[in-house]
């Protein structure tokens, strides 16, 4: 069995330099407006062919994102995207609409696929659809366990691909079924690279304003309304990953665009250091158990200022005038 | 000329209800597999079901549960075999690992590609389009526009849905149930059976919740801009009524039926204020028109 690789962020050319420094095997960034994050957490395509050169001059991988459900309007413009990222040395892409995936798989025969979380595969026939259709590798839903992971080697061939989270999620789960943000509010974007997009962060939009995650009010037709937020979260994960390395996961996926350099360094360094144990014969993950305590605090806080930041956009969009876009 | 359609989630709404302004139904109720006597769910009722729509005159499109698990996939297997020998106009699916099964199971039906099966392109509409599916309801975020591009360009049949609350969110869990003190696999004793809501008053957000799905709080309502749609050559629309009661579709179904009977025999809308005011009076949080015009989903855009 091969060794899995682990795939790390790259919201910044500095953060993807850090991880692939750190040791992460793959560093995935997104170009700016194709990627479903906010314009700090993306790339110009200046720094995108940086991060591959860097990347490719120490043996590492880098994957594009481009996982916005993007307009019909745009796919010629998708497409240019596509070639010129490989061309430049991007060994993959992690993409969304099927129709996308099946156009790169034409344009790009010996690329890497990765099929991204917001396509919401809910079972294993879900993964065989995207086998079929020309994707290499899956992810994965936050919650699925031990037998939804074993099942779907048995019916599918597709590589797997999980993320460093805990299946504790409660709420509303819905990756790529979610268009509540853009019902309720959203700016059209102008990019410095030229690229107008609206709609939700699906879409390329640069905001989904998490609003799943602020409090709400919940009340029945006959009773008294009660505070409540509609998601609450995974955590990051360590006891899992030997049985998932066992079951033949080909990918294990640190997520956090949006996060500080210092806390995906530490991250990288963190689960480097748990895989190649696993690869070395330990299957006893309790010897990180403080270093992993203080990580998922770290990473909560860091969760929490996000939302809050989101949230304020939501509240005040015209407000900021961001670096990289112009609010139209 | 066109076709105008809504949804019926089991045999006693199917009975009660009044759909004498619809063409076609579609039937179950597909984000939730433990809502009542759900066709989604219960292959027994389906035979008398076909055979009831039928004699009404309409079409019978079978819904299939949009967020199937590993665990859901026998149960849906079972109304797949069932369906596949009944005279259904065909199926509705929102879930790719389905349309792989359906396949697999040797299916002539047409099928229609969901709302939650996330069709944002043309590219995936010719992707689908390869495994049978005849009709797609497009992503509530595309605009008109996208949709008629992506008609013209796959080709395939559209689904506009013209009026009621727009699907946001299909989760793998029950809220309502969940946020009751409920445990997975208990009796939930359909409590979405009550009205819930979820407001955020700072932002003057509400939402429609029913459970495993959130809505719009607002209707989306097209009725000003019937003639525009038929002018687009669109023919196939859709009231979305889960969760709203039997008055609502018979009313909402009418007014639309006598709209669209209009514009297709080139008759001028006029004045539809009144029946505005009266669609009005049936949404509990106003009317909104979607993201059909570029704009946020809950915004109103008249005619103008």
């Amino acid at each position: 069995m091969s060794n899995p690789a682990l795939l790390a962020p790259g919201g910044t050319l500095d953060m993807a330099m850090t991880a692939v420094d750190e040791g992460a095997d793959i560093v995935y960034v997104g170009p700016l407006g194709w990627s479903r994050r906010p314009y700090e957490s993306e790339m110009t395509d200046d720094d995108i062919r940086a991060a591959i050169d860097y990347a490719g001059e120490r043996g590492r991988q880098v994957r594009v994102v481009l996982n916005t459900f993007p307009s019909p309007f745009e796919m010629d413009d998708f497409a240019r995207k596509a070639e010129l990222y490989a061309g430049w040395g991007a060994s993959g892409f992690i993409v969304t609409d099927p129709g996308a995936i099946s156009l790169i798989r034409r344009l790009v025969p010996d690329t890497l696929i990765h099929v991204s979380i917001g396509s919401g595969i809910t079972n294993s026939w879900d993964a065989e659809f995207y086998r079929e259709l020309g994707a290499d590798v899956i992810i994965l839903p936050y919650r699925w366990d031990v037998e939804e992971i074993a099942e779907t080697r048995c019916v599918s061939g597709i590589g797997l691909e999980t993320f460093l989270f805990e299946t504790v999620q409660t709420g509303k789960i819905c990756p790529g079924k979610c268009i509540m943000s853009s019902y309720l509010k959203f700016r059209e974007w102008l990019d410095i690279e030229g690229k107008d997009t609206f709609g939700s962060a699906n879409r390329g939009a640069k905001e989904c304003y998490r609003v799943c995650q602020t409090n709400w009010e919940f009340s029945a037709e006959h009773g008294d309304p009660v505070q409540i937020k509609l998601r609450r979260d995974a955590r990051l994960m360590l006891e899992q990953l030997p049985v998932f390395v066992e079951l033949g996961v080909k990918c294990f996926k640190i997520s956090g665009r949006e996060r500080p350099t210092a806390m995906i360094r530490d991250l990288v360094r963190f689960y480097r250091k748990a895989l190649d144990g696993i690869a070395a014969g330990q299957t006893d993950m309790s010897v990180y158990v403080d270093e992993l305590a203080a990580l998922r605090a770290r990473w909560t806080v860091e969760k929490r200022k996000r939302v809050d930041v989101l949230m304020d956009r939501a509240e005040h969009c015209a407000d900021a005038a961001p670096a990289l876009a112009m609010a139209r | 000329m066109f076709e105008l359609s809504t949804n019926v989630a089991s045999p006693q709404q199917l009975r009660r209800g009044d759909f004498s302004a619809y063409d076609a139904l579609y039937l179950g109720e597909f984000s939730c597999l433990s809502y009542p006597n759900n066709f989604c769910a219960h292959p027994e009722f389906l035979a008398d079901a076909a055979e009831q729509v039928h004699a009404l005159g309409k079409k019978a499109y079978l819904r299939l549960f949009a967020v199937p698990s590993n665990h859901d996939l026998p149960t849906v297997r079972k109304v797949i075999e069932a369906a596949l020998a009944l005279p259904f106009d065909g199926f509705e699916v929102h879930n790719l690992g389905l349309l792989q099964m359906l396949k697999e199971m040797g299916n002539t039906k047409p099928i229609h590609l969901g709302v939650f099966g996330n069709l944002y392109t043309d590219a995936t509409a010719r992707v689908v389009k390869d495994y049978g599916v005849t009709r797609v309801y497009p992503n509530p975020e595309l605009s008109l526009d996208e949709a008629i591009y992506i008609r013209d360009n796959t080709p395939i049949d559209v689904l506009i849905p013209v009026h009621g609350k727009i699907p946001l969110v299909v989760a793998e869990t029950c809220f309502i149930h969940e946020n009751s003190g409920g445990l997975p696999g208990e009796d939930c004793k359909f409590k979405c059976a009550q009205e819930h809501w979820l407001t955020r008053a700072s932002g003057d957000w509400s939402l429609k919740d029913t459970g495993c799905m959130t809505l719009s709080g607002a209707d989306l309502c097209m009725l000003e801009h019937v003639e525009k749609l038929t002018a687009a050559k669109l023919n196939a629309f859709y009231v979305q009524s889960h969760g709203e009661s039997p008055e609502y579709i018979a009313t909402v179904g009418r007014i639309y039926r006598d709209a669209f009977t209009k514009a297709f025999a080139g008759e001028t809308e006029g004045d539809v204020q009144p029946l505005l005011q009266e669609l009005s009076g049936l949404a509990k949080m106003g009317l909104c028109n979607g993201y059909y015009f570029g704009d946020a989903g809950r915004r109103y855009v008249g005619r103008t």
